[in-house]
């Protein structure tokens, strides 16, 4: 060890740091990759916000739409980093969505594992906000109009929630909204590395100590390595063959008073949410199904009656799947033109969502541990 | 070995026939397909088309003057189209802004003919809708009363529109001697209009196709190497 590095390491102890928390670490030897899905959910954050760093040097909220053509088209590879961020939200999401249904699948939630999967609940929300927020900076007509429609839906309410609102949006998607915007789009995504820092922490110190463990490092550094690989493949076959994959084509309308969509079609992963927010009548309603169906997997610790590391039987693993089937279906429903088959459909599969937590969970898991 | 020398030379005869295949029965373009990069002749056309009929009437204010050499042309060649407009403070530069039409309010009924930059981008249908709309005016059927200005089109939503049938046969004449028809006409718009909304798709493609290589190779190499480390050592 040279005297430069030891003069270091007494002062701030790099290399005991990471024999702690990276090399030294002992983990069980049948980990499978679906175990890597947290690492890419904050890989993928940290890439988005190297990139919106870019985004953010170019980007005028004043003339939010002129200044995203100005990226793509002027600046050297701004079409290159713009597409990195779009379809890096994509990605993002991707493992999100995979990263919760493992844990519903793997009942990771169950004591005492109840923390962890309410930080799993909480970056959810984050990123659902952050992304939410970062479609509308795009200014086309969907995203004014979406924002025009929620910020208008918002302050409509009165009370602790329209002055919250009112301060949130600035009024209904006027200039100065997209500037307030931008700046909390931006903050809301540094608190999520912060609640996935402590994500991390709570998951560690949880974690069971195996019978015959291996270090993570090189086993499980190098399965990393494998699966950083190929989402990166993926993420690339994406950006560069598919950039506009799940974008509204109406998004590329600068946004205007006089160009207003017909369906109103939030980012694809919104989707399920609007889903079962849209079966209510009022903005109020909206707000109460969105926060119950929340509610519902905050609650899923105790509405799962099997004891604690149990695994799930076959009975449990079908309904898991079919209500990941149910939320892609309602989700497909959204981005179809509004009809009466639309509405009822919507109003069945989000009555299928309510019905899985409250209902079949309960029953099936208390069927089985007996 | 031996029985794939006639295939090669086949091949090989066949490759000419490619250049003057027929993109207009049925219309697709070169930039189409995970492959496909722009045809800079078509696009060179389009631009003529663009120039002397479109821009009449429609702006494209992402557009400089200067982004004409990814058409092929060399910067001498698009200085010379840009001094060859006139715009109010002079003849244009390359760094000047495609020049904006004055349309009067009043004209075609109060309709605004909306900004081509990403005109293609925007439109469900994209290359093909445009295709589609600007070779798809009929006579009104005797059933359709048609709005005061409005022409019968039957590509485009409602299928009334206000704008009059823009393109003729020979409405321009080509440099390259392609046959100026009204369906040549409006698939070389169509092609001009799709770079014009996706500039970059030449240079997506190109690194896509690296970076994709690069990751498959990638990933080969971290799957063996974790096999190696689990099989060596347990």
């Amino acid at each position: 060890m040279s005297e430069q590095t030891s003069w270091i390491e007494t002062r701030l102890p790099v290399a005991a740091t990471l024999r702690a928390h990276v090399t030294g670490i002992l983990v069980p030897r049948d980990m499978p990759y679906s175990a890597t899905f947290a690492a890419l959910v904050t890989g993928a954050v940290i890439f988005l916000i190297l990139s919106g760093v870019v985004l953010s040097v170019y980007y005028d909220p004043w003339h939010a739409f002129d200044s995203i053509q100005f990226i793509i088209r002027e600046v050297n590879f701004g079409w290159l980093i713009h597409g990195f961020h779009a379809t890096g939200t994509t990605m993002l999401f991707g493992a999100m969505y995979l990263l919760l249904f493992r844990a519903i699948l793997g009942r990771e939630y169950k004591a005492p594992g109840e923390l962890v999967w309410f930080l799993k609940l909480i970056v959810l929300l984050l990123l659902l906000l952050t992304g939410y927020l970062g479609f509308t900076l795009a200014d086309g007509a969907q995203s004014y109009w979406s924002l025009h429609s929620s910020a208008l839906a918002v302050s409509q309410m009165g009370g602790l929630p329209g002055s919250v609102g009112a301060w949130f949006f600035g009024g209904p998607a006027g200039p100065s909204t997209l500037a307030r915007l931008v700046v909390l789009h931006t903050a809301i995504a540094l608190i999520v590395v912060v609640v996935l820092a402590i994500h991390l922490a709570a998951k560690r110190a949880i974690a069971r100590i195996p019978g015959r463990p291996v270090a993570l490092h090189p086993y499980y550094t190098s399965q990393y390595f494998v699966a950083f690989a190929v989402f990166g493949l993926i993420f690339a076959v994406l950006v560069f063959f598919a950039p506009h994959l799940g974008e509204s084509r109406l998004n590329l309308v600068p946004a205007s008073g006089l160009v207003v969509p017909d369906t109103i079609v939030p980012p694809w992963y919104l989707l399920p949410e609007t889903g079962i927010a849209n079966t209510a009548g009022s903005a109020m309603g909206h707000m109460i199904n969105f926060i119950a169906a929340i509610a519902v997997l905050f609650a899923l610790p105790w509405l799962d009656l099997s004891k604690p590391g149990t695994p799930p039987k076959f009975l449990s693993r079908v309904l898991s799947y079919v209500l990941a089937l149910d939320l892609i279906a309602l989700a497909i429903t959204q981005t179809a033109a509004s009809s009466l088959l639309t509405g009822i459909l919507s109003v069945l599969f989000t009555a299928w969502y309510f019905l899985h937590f409250l209902v079949l969970v309960p029953l099936a898991t208390a069927t089985e541990s007996n | 070995m031996r029985r794939f020398v006639p295939a090669l030379a086949a091949l090989l005869l066949a490759a000419p026939l490619a250049h003057a295949e027929d993109t207009l029965n049925p219309p697709h373009w070169q930039s189409e397909g995970v492959f496909g990069s722009y045809d800079k002749a078509a696009l060179q056309r389009g631009f003529l088309v663009y120039q002397t009929v479109c821009a009449a009437c429609h702006s494209m204010n992402d557009l400089h003057y200067r982004d004409l050499t990814d058409l092929g042309l060399s910067t001498a060649q698009a200085a010379a189209i840009a001094s060859s407009v006139k715009l109010p403070s002079g003849p244009a530069t390359l760094d000047d802004i495609f020049k904006a039409p004055v349309v009067n309010a009043s004209a075609f009924g109060g309709a605004l003919p909306p900004d081509m930059s990403t005109l293609v981008a925007a439109r469900p249908g994209g290359t093909r809708y445009i295709y589609d709309l600007l070779t798809s005016y009929q006579d009104a059927p005797s059933d359709v009363t048609l709005l005061p200005t409005h022409y019968y089109n039957t590509a485009y939503p409602g299928m009334q529109i206000a704008m009059p049938p823009p393109l003729k046969d020979n409405a321009v004449t080509y440099a390259d001697g392609t046959k100026a028809t009204t369906a040549q006409e409006a698939a070389d718009a169509a092609a001009f209009l799709t770079w014009a909304a996706e500039p970059n798709l030449d240079d997506s493609k190109e690194i896509g196709l690296r970076a994709v290589l690069f990751l498959v190779f990638l990933t080969i190499i971290a799957i063996a190497t974790k096999r190696k480390i689990w099989r060596e050592s347990l």
